[in-house]
């Protein structure tokens, strides 16, 4: 007992004295540069929505860490060899195997202590800035969990490899592997999803569809956490078999954490294999799922003071004023006329997986009364507010304003070029939507460009919301039937 | 005998004449390449660029095409900046005067190579930017690595050109991703007939090379 105590002294002794003389010391400034320049100004760029913020993060800050964390750890393990005072060392109480797992966790732990703060930064930012929702905490845990694997990759290859060129080379190595490791990944059976930098389904990552009407699905995260922890433990096992000085127990102990790593590592990556796309754009994993996640979230919805009232989900409601701008006009103008909605509410978008592997982005349900806000909101990616009324207005308006003038039976016959005529005139295209953008709709909800349809559309657009509805008051049903020629058209 | 006389004395005689001269130098260059371990450092550029030819094979996306060469152009800038280092301190630097010549030689050889070596890794095969961006960007990188040696020591003088990979990493991706980031010191983002990126590039690279050559790799403190 008195034994294990001293040992457990002398350990933490040792650990406060690594501590003190660390390189991670010295560069956790170099991270803290490195995340504020490529991970934090472009985080709290993006809307003030957990999940975009949080995804957006397990994407950028293990990749910020990578250089300076391997780089530091990898001098660390190399500092023995380094010095040619490994026999010198050979001769003390403690077996290399423990010393060394000392100046790893003295390493991990400064370099833990750095991503734990940026993560407290940006969950502490977002959190005054976002309008619903919690911290979602699964992204982080990733994070948190990949920086032992780097210190232990780093340290191991110092430890091994002491010359002058492994800290650079093991760190090039380490930013390679990770950064372009994520590009291999595609579609939802990848096993290079397990990367931890794969934040989400490969090509929909962030997205503001994802996990807002559905919980964070945590299935892919548990598999990068399992990966990380096991490729830690393999590196750090392997380190303690190949340290020379090690008793029997402490290298049976360390093959033991060796395979046990391993098996870890490879389930995992088996794992990540059998993930398919849920249609909330989350990977599911059969064995790691639980039913019960997969919920719909309530939340009570922000609505606008709008004549046809616009609602939206809570996260969304930064953005409400944006869409009763470039629907106002058209929700004037359809106000009170018959089939027009009472209320508009925000559906959740559903993502499929092409042929191709690409990725399709659809309406769980679009009909005059619902609609689905487009994945690009402004800010994210360089979206601007002018971009995002032109999807809705291609989306949105022309979806409303064509259920309203064909009376619902869109699709079901050729509209009149009357009728064709007024929805034209009826949406307002903002000035970035060309002509190339609309083509799929020419002849079907809108006028061709330089018919006789066209050209009253551009008529009816001159005219005031009010002046439309009114219009539109009295002619509708006339209208609907066809009975309306282009030239009764004011 | 007095200096004046010790002056005017003909040297031993060790040989012919071009041979006598050429043998000291050659032993000279030798032991300063051993002693920085050059000879580790060509094999290793040599892997570099075996590693990017291989790389190049595979097919990369946009972000993934413009990166990778500047991943391996920074790790040769780190091989290149870690051959600074030298074992000897101060000893060296009181009786070398010949040493700034065989820094200033050794740094230059070694760029040089590893342009060359990289270029041939990227020949026929897409090599985003080309030769220019690759010069270029090696060139600066290398630079930043002299620098690192002067200031930090040639064991920490690899820190430039990673920290360094990172920023031009990122100024590639906002290529992409606006607002893009256009400064020329951040040449890895500029196009690579781009002047002012050149420019900049290359007086990092002078003024590496100029103070690695006056002062040398700095005898650092180790951690």
């Amino acid at each position: 007992m008195r034994r294990a105590g001293t040992s457990f002294l002398s350990s933490g002794r040792l650990l406060r004295i690594e501590l003190r003389r660390n390189a991670m010391l010295w560069l956790l400034p170099v991270a803290v540069v490195l995340f504020w320049y490529n991970g934090y100004r472009n985080i709290m760029a993006l809307p003030p929505m957990w999940n975009l913020r949080a995804m957006a993060l397990q994407n950028r800050l293990l990749l910020d860490l990578i250089i300076p964390v391997t780089g530091a750890a990898a001098w660390m393990g190399s500092r023995e060899g380094r010095r040619d005072i490994t026999d010198l060392l050979a001769a003390t109480a403690r077996p290399r195997w423990s010393r060394q797992l000392a100046t790893w966790a003295a390493t991990t732990a400064w370099a833990e202590a750095g991503c734990l703060g940026c993560i407290a930064v940006i969950y502490a930012m977002t959190a005054r800035q976002a309008p619903w929702g919690g911290p979602l905490w699964w992204p982080a845990a990733v994070s948190a969990a990949g920086v032992p694997a780097l210190t232990a990759i780093g340290f191991a290859a110092g430890a091994w490899f002491p010359g002058r060129f492994v800290t650079p080379l093991v760190t090039v190595v380490a930013f390679f592997g990770l950064a372009f490791g994520t590009q291999a990944a595609s579609g939802d059976h990848s096993c290079w999803q397990i990367s931890p930098l794969t934040a989400g389904a490969v090509g929909i990552g962030a997205a503001p569809g994802v996990a807002t009407f559905y919980r964070y699905l945590p299935d892919l995260s548990i598999a990068q956490v399992m990966f990380t922890a096991g490729v830690t433990a393999a590196v750090l096992g392997a380190l303690g078999l190949s340290a020379a000085g090690n008793g029997r127990r402490l290298r049976w102990l360390a093959a033991v954490i060796t395979v046990t790593g391993l098996g870890a590592a490879g389930t995992s990556v088996a794992l990540a294999g059998t993930g398919r796309l849920d249609p909330h754009g989350m990977i599911v994993i059969p064995a790691l799922h639980d039913a019960a996640s997969g919920q719909p979230v309530g939340y009570a919805p922000r609505c606008s003071r709008t004549v046809i009232p616009v609602c939206v989900h809570p996260a969304y409601s930064a953005f409400l004023p944006v869409v009763t701008a470039a629907m106002g006009a058209e929700l004037t103008e359809l106000a009170g006329l018959p089939g027009a909605p009472a209320r508009i509410s925000q559906v959740p978008v559903v993502y499929q997986l092409g042929p191709d592997r690409s990725v399709n982005v659809g309406a769980s349900d679009q009909g005059v009364s619902s609609f689905a806000l487009p994945d690009m909101l402004p800010g994210l990616f360089g979206t601007t507010s002018a971009d995002f009324a032109g999807q809705l207005a291609q989306n949105l308006g022309v979806q409303l304003v064509s259920d309203v003038i064909l009376g619902g039976s869109g699709g079901a016959a050729k509209p009149s070029p009357a009728q064709l005529a007024v929805i034209g005139g009826s949406v307002r295209f903002p000035a970035s939507v060309e002509d190339r953008d609309l083509a799929p709709l020419f002849g079907r909800l809108l006028p061709s460009p330089g018919s006789p349809a066209s050209l009253a559309a551009r008529r009816f657009a001159e005219l005031t919301p009010a002046a439309k509805h009114d219009w539109l008051a009295h002619h509708l049903a006339a209208l609907r039937v066809g009975r309306i020629s282009l030239a009764q058209l004011p | 005998m007095s200096a004046r006389t010790a002056d005017r004395m003909p040297p031993p005689v060790l040989g012919p004449g071009p041979a006598r001269s050429l043998r000291p130098a050659i032993r000279l260059i030798r032991l300063y390449a051993v002693s920085r371990r050059l000879p580790a450092a060509l094999a290793l550029l040599a892997a570099c660029a075996a590693g990017l030819r291989g790389a190049l094979y595979k097919h990369w996306d946009d972000y993934g095409a413009l990166q990778l060469p500047l991943t391996f152009e920074a790790a040769c800038a780190a091989i290149i900046a870690v051959t600074a280092g030298s074992p000897f301190g101060d000893p060296e630097r009181a009786t070398g005067r010949r040493l700034p010549l065989l820094r200033l030689g050794a740094a230059a050889a070694l760029t040089a190579l590893a342009a060359g070596l990289l270029a041939a890794a990227g020949a026929g095969m897409p090599l985003a930017g080309g030769f220019p961006a690759l010069l270029r960007n090696l060139a600066g990188l290398t630079g930043l690595g002299l620098l690192g040696a002067v200031l930090l020591g040639g064991p920490l003088a690899w820190t430039g050109p990673l920290a360094y990979l990172f920023a031009g990493v990122y100024a590639l991706y906002t290529d992409w991703h606006p607002p893009a980031l256009s400064t020329p010191w951040l040449w890895p983002g500029r196009p690579p007939h781009d002047v002012g990126g050149a420019l900049c590039a290359a007086a990092v690279f002078a003024a590496g090379l100029i103070a690695f050559t006056v002062r040398g790799g700095r005898a650092a403190a180790d951690s």
